[in-house]
């Protein structure tokens, strides 16, 4: 008896504009395939929360260990440049929600409407990051031009960490602050630079008319990953921005 | 259905069947592939090929050992042979071994699944593999390590060595592991054939998934802290730099915090080939199914919480010591709950003497003095003084070698004719599976005594006190060589000129008997429903449904 | 199977959402859809509590800073799961795969940071003992080896 017989079980698109999806032939129904990959989506997620777990760990670590460092340190950063970039990413969630939301509910110009401004804020975010890093550079607390010219031992003097101004001169080890600085905020930012890409996969493909009531899978999982970028700048603004 | 037909030594002409090895053929059926079953059997050529390479390394290791003052390398190029054993042996085998081989051939088969949930995923796991084992083979000759596989800091940030590409290597590797397990979680929750209820599973699966619990959560942590250390190198950041302000005991937290449910992500597995054999081949229902099932959650949580029992030494507050050695004794609760229902299981069952079932039994021996070493390392007060000793290093390879490795080889023996639907050389596997016993035994059992005795490990020399214990230990080294070489050899026999093997070999119930020998792509002819308790025997023909043994 | 059968204005339910607005045997099964209203109020108390972040942060509390900032962002987080990643009515065990990570993270910090703390304990108690409190090894007799 043939058992290659299987015949593919396909969504039917809800109108004119949308294509109809066939679901993956090793799922028997579209919830099997549905809740298998959402399911898939939050484990990820979770390694997620735990690789960047790691390195919040080190930052509470090394702030209880130099706490002078850690308040000067953070009195350096633009706190009005971080709140700008706190706004932009949940207004930017908001957005992307809007998009998942119409995504489900068949508009398709409002899903690419909504996930292009996504992208916006993603691109607004990077600017600002931009701006931040050239200023840490120019004041030498992270000279990002030198950033492999390596340690010398014998003078005890780290290539990228000039503090031209001297304001970390009176704490102890203060390149510390910028060095967990610059990992983890560079680390965020290609998590934002990869959700924005995705984000634009995802507007090409509802452009295609794939995405609908019946079919929203990878809209709702790009719209996860995007909400994680956001609640990691959640916890990141007030730890290395506000300073009492 | 072939049950009912005899054991016969060729093949009747019967029409060509499909199987998951000749539906499609060329190099793009296999490299492209997203069926579980052809990527279990790639993996398992990577793995096999990285247990032989590790097993090398130590038979290097063993041979310098032979004399006091080393026989083979200057102390550097030591200090990257046995960096290299453990790298592979660790990174390479086995980790990924039991859950990516036997794990993907079989799981969705004993959950009556077409395929694991995310077959695309299960691919790119491999290729994760794939590429952390080339880079770490470039790593050796784009200068070595030499750190240990621990790779501490400071160490490892100054050693003038090819660090960071085998630090991106391990990172890769990281989450070949993450997406295997992710994908066994999802395919557990999600693809059971109808009436698999969660209590009717084979136990391999509830190993498989609890494998899986960690290798999701724990797994990420090994990846930032690899990624710290590359940065390290790269920029000195100072996170574990103490010349810069870094505490080197913080890597170590970050390390362990992973490497200890790492221990379990290896053992689990191999508990759960043990489990599915001691009650297939005694033909026996599992002793205490819920406790061997429950205990395995157990391990996995509680294995979160004692990993500073590996850095005793290391200058942990004395609190952190308390409370880490207190914690270390809860973990061997749940493993003595498997032991002791294993050996039940075993009482009084109509065991079969077979190579797997040598193997299992090798294994409840070994696994005994392997997990009561650990708790003996657990103990505050003796571990300072064992610490960084020989009978650390026994400890770890009683439990790694003599207990995962032994229970790999009977999980290999035990599918192997399902799989490749040929039978090995039957009398062969079981010279080496005595031959590897006693070899082992004979390996570790003089490291037990000099590392009581005080012989440091990850040293090139010693003094000739030790030399008895050394060439004792490098001869059994060499005769564990032996039987492996001779299963390497009765295997590819049988692949090459096997007899055909029975669609069910060994009598087992659960449902990966049930499809065809080999199985066709959608592992089942009917979609099967399970139907009845696990592990039920009573319904088998005994006399049709297992080989006599020879 | 047109887009509008979908309930526009949908209100939140609690609990799992299983199949509660199937629409024909192939249909996905989950169908909660948040209503913009809902997503507009989550984003304005987020913004809300993110002035608030700032706004404490001018006061110092001295070690209680850092535990102010961190539970006004747990929080901001809660509401982002909650609604805009749409957990409350996602399946329990997506729930649960996605708090065991902070769970399990917790156990990271909790023995790193109780290591480094403790330390503090061991260097005060080592300090007020007298010297001869820590020669735990005597010094072997003369003349033996």
């Amino acid at each position: 008896m043939s058992h290659d017989g299987h015949h593919a079980v396909t969504i039917p698109a809800p109108g004119p504009e949308f294509v109809p999806h066939t679901i993956a032939h090793h799922f028997d129904t579209p919830v099997q395939e549905f809740q298998s990959a959402k399911l898939g989506f939050w484990l990820f997620l979770a390694t997620e929360i735990l690789l960047f777990g790691g390195l919040f760990a080190a930052y509470f670590f090394y702030h209880e260990q130099y706490p002078e460092t850690f308040r000067q340190g953070g009195r350096q950063l633009d706190w009005v440049l971080g709140a700008c970039n706190t706004t932009v990413l949940l207004v930017s969630s908001w957005t992307m929600a809007m998009g998942v939301r119409a995504a489900q509910t068949s508009q398709k110009q409002k899903t690419l409407l909504y996930c292009g401004l996504t992208v916006l804020g993603a691109a607004i975010f990077m600017i600002i990051k931009f701006f931040e890093y050239k200023a840490k550079n120019d004041h030498g607390l992270f000279v990002f031009t030198d950033m492999f010219g390596g340690y010398d031992t014998a003078s005890g003097q780290l290539s990228w960490f000039k503090d031209y101004d001297g304001v970390m001169a009176n704490v102890p080890h203060g390149h510390l602050f910028f060095a967990i600085y610059v990992t983890m905020t560079a680390i965020h930012g290609i998590h934002v630079l990869v959700g924005a890409g995705l984000i634009i996969w995802i507007m090409k493909g509802a452009a295609k008319g794939r995405f609908h009531s019946g079919y929203y899978l990878p809209v709702d999982l790009v719209g996860l990953y995007w909400h994680l970028v956001d609640l990691i700048w959640i916890f990141l603004f007030p730890l290395l921005y506000l300073v009492p | 259905m072939t049950t009912n037909l005899p054991a016969i030594d060729r093949p009747l002409i019967e029409p060509a069947r499909k199987t998951f090895w000749n539906v499609s053929t060329g190099f793009m059926s296999w490299a492209g592939t997203l069926d579980h079953k052809r990527i279990g059997i790639m993996y398992l050529v990577g793995v096999t090929l990285a247990f032989l390479s590790g097993g090398l390394f130590a038979l290097l290791v063993r041979l310098h050992l032979w004399e006091p003052h080393g026989l083979l390398f200057e102390n550097d190029a030591y200090n990257e042979v046995f960096t290299l054993h453990g790298a592979f042996m660790v990174f390479l085998f086995i980790i990924p071994a039991i859950p990516a081989s036997l794990g993907n051939l079989v799981l969705p088969l004993q959950l009556g699944a077409k395929d694991v949930a995310l077959p695309r995923l299960n691919l790119l796991s491999f290729y994760l593999w794939l590429a952390g084992a080339l880079l770490t083979v470039v790593s050796i000759v784009l200068g070595g390590f030499d750190t240990g596989w621990t790779f501490y800091a400071p160490y490892s940030l100054y050693t003038d060595k090819a660090v960071i590409s085998i630090g991106l290597g391990i990172f890769l590797l990281g989450f070949s592991s993450i997406f295997t397990g992710l994908n066994f979680i999802v395919t557990t929750h999600k693809l059971r054939a109808p009436g698999l209820t969660w209590f009717r599973m084979p136990l391999f699966v509830w190993a498989l998934y609890a494998t899986a619990i960690l290798q999701v959560l724990a797994t990420p942590v090994l990846g930032i802290t690899v990624l710290l250390v590359a940065f390290e190198r790269l920029y000195h950041i100072g996170i574990f730099d103490p010349r810069l302000g870094g505490d080197p005991v913080l890597f170590e937290h970050f390390f362990w915090f992973y490497s200890h449910p790492a221990v379990y992500i290896m053992v689990l597995p191999a508990f759960g080939i043990i489990s599915e054999l001691v009650t297939v081949h005694s033909r026996k229902p599992l002793f205490g199914y819920k406790l061997i099932a429950f205990s395995s959650l157990a391990i996995a949580i509680i294995s979160f919480l004692v990993w500073g029992h590996h850095m005793f030494t290391s200058g942990q507050s004395t609190y952190a010591l308390f409370a880490f050695s207190f914690l270390t004794f809860f973990v061997a609760i749940p493993t003595a709950i498997k032991e002791f229902s294993w050996v039940a299981t075993v009482w009084k069952g109509s065991i079969d003497l077979n190579s797997p079932m040598l193997y299992t039994l090798a294994f409840l021996i070994i696994f005994a003095i392997g997990g009561l070493t650990g708790v003996i390392l657990g103990a505050l007060n003796v571990d300072i003084h064992l610490h960084d000793t020989y009978f650390v290093v026994a400890h770890f390879h009683y439990v790694m070698m003599g207990s995962i490795a032994l229970a790999f080889f009977a999980g290999l023996h035990h599918w192997w004719p399902k799989v490749f639907g040929v039978m090995y050389d039957e009398f062969l596997a079981k010279i080496a599976a005595v031959t590897i016993f006693i070899g082992f035994n004979a390996t570790f059992i003089p490291q037990f005594i000099m590392g009581s005795r005080g012989m440091p490990r990850r040293y090139a020399t010693y003094v000739p006190e030790y030399m008895a214990y050394h060439r004792a230990s490098t001869i059994g080294a060499m005769i564990i060589g032996l039987g492996v070489a001779l299963m390497v050899y009765y295997l590819v026999a049988s692949l090459l000129q096997g007899k055909k093997a029975m669609q069910n070999q060994w009598g087992g119930v659960t449902l990966e008997w049930h499809s065809p020998t080999p199985p066709p792509l959608e592992n089942f002819e009917k979609p099967p429903v399970m139907v009845g308790e696990v592990y039920d025997y009573t319904a088998l023909d005994l006399e049709t449904t297992r080989t006599p043994a020879s | 199977m047109s887009a509008h059968t979908h309930n526009p204005t949908g209100h939140d339910h609690s609990g799992s959402a299983h199949g509660a607005h199937a629409h024909g045997e192939l249909a996905m099964g989950h169908h909660h859809v948040s209503t913009p209203e809902l997503f507009r109020n989550v984003l304005l108390v987020l913004l809300v509590l993110t002035a608030i972040t700032v706004g404490v942060s001018r006061i110092d509390f001295g070690g209680a800073n850092m535990l102010i900032a961190m539970a006004i962002a747990s929080v901001k987080a809660s509401l982002v799961i909650a609604f805009f990643m749409h957990l409350k009515w996602d399946t329990g065990i997506n729930k649960i795969v996605f708090l065991s990570a902070f769970l399990f993270l917790s156990l990271l910090f909790i023995f790193t940071l109780g290591d480094q703390a403790t330390r503090r304990l061991d260097h005060e108690m080592h300090a007020t003992k007298a010297g001869v409190d820590k020669q735990w090894v005597q010094p072997p007799p003369a003349g033996k080896h």
